[in-house]
């Protein structure tokens, strides 16, 4: 049963998806208080205010 | 023949980690209004599979590009990197230093030994953070008994042939720090 085992990663494995996958998690949104952590801030502006 | 071999590829295709990860960082700027300790620290995401891991860090400033004062952390999930968090209480810390700007490869070598469960102990790991500040980066894996030596050494050890670093690294026991600050001595080294 694959299920009771540990799901272990080699750093390689890791890394061959570190190009595939730059976008953004879909829905991610970014708040005022970690803007500064991302490299592009996409808190954008919303439409209506909060 | 099997259902199970119809499952879309785009479904099928995502790899799930053992634990799900969160991402917290806390802001320099307000630290610097002297908030209370750990009040500014916020969760930015939390993750469960190798492909969602990869979305956020490549969207992420790695250490060097981030603000003097900055906190960077990856925990498992549902556990606050913070010392009264119950399951770090009675934990520790192994510490690797470096100079500014230089820890940019070892954080993330660190975040995929992590995830990818390459610790033999990995379920004494809580976490880990980098602190960014003004003379050194500093990072380090927060574990939960630190009166248990042999996963403690084993985990030092470990992490240091990861990092391929060479200088001898200390573990503090958070009980240690909390009382010491600064002069908490090592308890264990590697």
């Amino acid at each position: 049963n694959s299920e009771v085992m540990t799901k272990k990663y080699s750093r390689d494995f890791l890394l061959k998806f570190a190009e595939q996958f730059t976008e953004l998690p879909e829905g991610f949104q970014v708040i005022p208080e970690t803007a500064e952590a991302f490299v592009v801030s996409n808190i954008g502006t919303p439409r209506d205010p909060y | 023949g099997s259902s199970l071999t119809s499952v879309p590829k785009t479904l099928a295709a995502k790899h799930p980690l053992e634990h799900s990860w969160t991402f917290w960082f806390d802001n320099p700027s307000a630290k610097n209004k002297q908030a209370a300790w750990g009040s500014s620290i916020r969760p930015i995401y939390t993750f469960s599979t190798v492909e969602d891991f990869w979305s956020i860090y490549n969207n992420i400033h790695h250490p060097s590009k981030l603000a003097v004062g900055a906190d960077f952390h990856c925990f498992k999930n549902k556990i606050e990197p913070k010392w009264e968090d119950p399951v770090c209480a009675n934990g520790g810390k192994w510490t690797v230093n470096f100079p500014r700007g230089k820890s940019d490869t070892s954080w993330l070598y660190t975040l995929l030994a992590m995830i990818g469960e390459q610790f033999d102990y990995g379920d004494e790991i809580c976490g880990a953070v980098v602190n960014v500040r003004a003379r050194q980066d500093k990072i380090s894996i927060w574990t939960k008994n630190a009166a248990n030596e042999t996963a403690q050494v084993s985990i030092g050890k470990q992490w240091k042939d990861f990092l391929d670093y060479n200088e001898q690294i200390g573990f503090i026991f958070h009980e240690d720090a909390k009382k010491h600050d600064r002069a908490a001595k090592n308890k264990y080294t590697a």
